[in-house]
């Protein structure tokens, strides 16, 4: 007389296929996802049926605050020949002479490792004259600092006499990158990104900042709408 | 003795996958959360240059052809223009000049519409108003839209398109059609969404040409009585 014995259940599932569908969906999401980019003002861009995409390559982004705050981001080419830290370099390089060269009482200089920090920020958006403290600046200070910041901006008709957002423009427009420049001209490589709550004052600030410099293309980034028929 | 060796422990070679799917569904949460999968949408714009033989051009505009919009808006006191508050103006052919603004408080061409919410406020009767304006691309267009989703130009998909929006352009640039020209002015204190929906109802109705342009002492006055006007009634 045995005892009736009872068969002990492996209560452990097997984890392999969960284990592949994970795999598989992590490697999706690797290869897809473009990172967002940290922007130090949050914008909602208006809706529109244009199915345009901004270009993500070669393009200088003018981001405006509704205070009528401005910040750039500058990208370089899709392929590696001018990245985009290669660009940036030679664009602050640029700048600093533009600057020097207005103001020849009060020059700017970089050393080799701020503008290594420098090529390396998406956004930036300092009065010229606070760039090199800026960037000597720990990570979460200089984003903290860059919240309260936006490069000077005022309504200019004298292309001779360009403001420091203007001489941005110009030293992304003389950068080495070739392509970038090219963009502008078709009026691919300006995009202006703004909220919807932007009073027009702000926005035509920019956009005739622009048009005195003769860069009388450019795009407006917008959210996508479908369009009601 | 041939026995103990027959009788090796069977060692269980499955692994424990679970602190692996552990990590990689946090991984997963991590990359779902960082990646943007939308692209915002552009909108190319083109504004007139600064010269004046430009503004020469500009004012050889036929009378009939012209359409002035004039966009308004509030700021309130944190400085931001609320999208769903505004009122827009708007008057057909050239600003009256001479003597005509002599007469502008009997004779005022402006009229104005309320932007208010999404639904049934100006950008419906705007879109009616340029359709009626450049009826005669639209129909053009509608009709080349209707083979194009037949597939009538080609039977590949991309060849039809290519041919399709080809076709288009031509038309929107057709001069042998009556076609207005939009010109598009803004208070500072109209909203940029508000700018930007007005941009987008060029393109859905096919106008071609268009300008963006800073509003002049005239288009104020023009305001100014139309909001007296009604502030009698």
């Amino acid at each position: 007389m045995g005892k009736v014995k009872i068969k002990k259940k492996d209560t452990r599932i097997d984890m392999t296929a969960m284990s592949d569908v994970t795999v598989l969906l992590l490697t999706f999401f690797m290869l897809t996802s473009t990172f967002l980019q940290k922007e130090p003002v949050t914008v909602i861009t208006p809706p529109s049926v244009s199915e345009e995409k901004v270009p993500d390559a070669n393009l200088v982004s003018v981001l405006l605050s509704p205070e009528g705050r401005v910040f750039l981001a500058v990208t370089g080419s899709k392929d590696s020949t001018m990245k985009s830290e290669t660009v940036r370099a030679d664009l602050l390089k640029n700048m600093a002479s533009l600057y020097n060269a207005a103001h020849p009482s009060n020059p700017v200089k970089f050393n080799n490792k701020q503008v290594e920090t420098f090529s390396k920020m998406n956004a930036f958006g300092v009065p010229m004259n606070q760039m090199a403290k800026w960037l000597d600046m720990p990570t979460d200070e200089r984003d903290k600092a860059l919240e309260k910041a936006g490069i000077p901006i005022n309504m200019n008709e004298d292309p001779n006499n360009l403001n420091e957002f203007q001489m941005w423009i110009r030293a992304a427009y003389n950068s080495v990158n070739p392509e970038l420049q090219e963009s502008m001209v078709k009026g691919r490589g300006i995009a202006i990104k703004a909220d919807q709550t932007t009073p027009y004052s702000v926005a035509s600030m920019v956009m005739d900042n622009l048009q005195t410099m003769k860069m009388n293309k450019f795009s407006l980034m917008t959210a996508l709408k479908s369009e009601e028929e | 003795m041939a026995k103990t060796k027959s009788r090796q422990k069977k060692f269980d070679t499955r692994i424990d996958f679970t602190p692996m799917v552990d990590m990689n569904m946090l991984l997963i949460t991590f990359f779902m959360l960082c990646t943007t999968m939308i692209k915002s949408q552009t909108l190319q714009i083109a504004l007139p240059s600064n010269e004046k033989v430009e503004k020469e051009q500009q004012n050889k505009v036929k009378q009939s052809e012209a359409l002035t919009i004039i966009i308004d808006g509030k700021v309130d006191d944190k400085g931001l223009s609320n999208p769903d508050d505004g009122m827009l103006y708007y008057f057909d052919g050239m600003p009256p000049s001479g003597e005509e603004l002599k007469n502008l408080a009997t004779s005022n061409p402006m009229k104005q519409i309320e932007f208010g919410n999404k639904t049934g406020g100006a950008l419906p009767a705007v879109r009616e108003i340029l359709r009626e304006r450049n009826k005669a691309v639209v129909e053009k267009i509608e009709l080349l839209k209707k083979d194009w989703k037949d597939m009538k130009f080609s039977n590949n998909e991309e060849k039809n398109d290519s041919v399709y929006l080809a076709k288009a352009r031509e038309i929107r640039n057709d001069s042998t059609l009556k076609r207005p020209v939009v010109i598009i002015k803004a208070t500072p204190n109209a909203s940029y969404a508000h700018v930007v929906s007005i941009l987008d109802e060029m393109q859905i109705n096919n106008i071609s040409r268009y300008q963006i342009d800073r509003i002049n002492a005239v288009d104020s006055a023009m305001m100014v009585l139309l909001q007296g006007e009604n502030l009698k009634k």
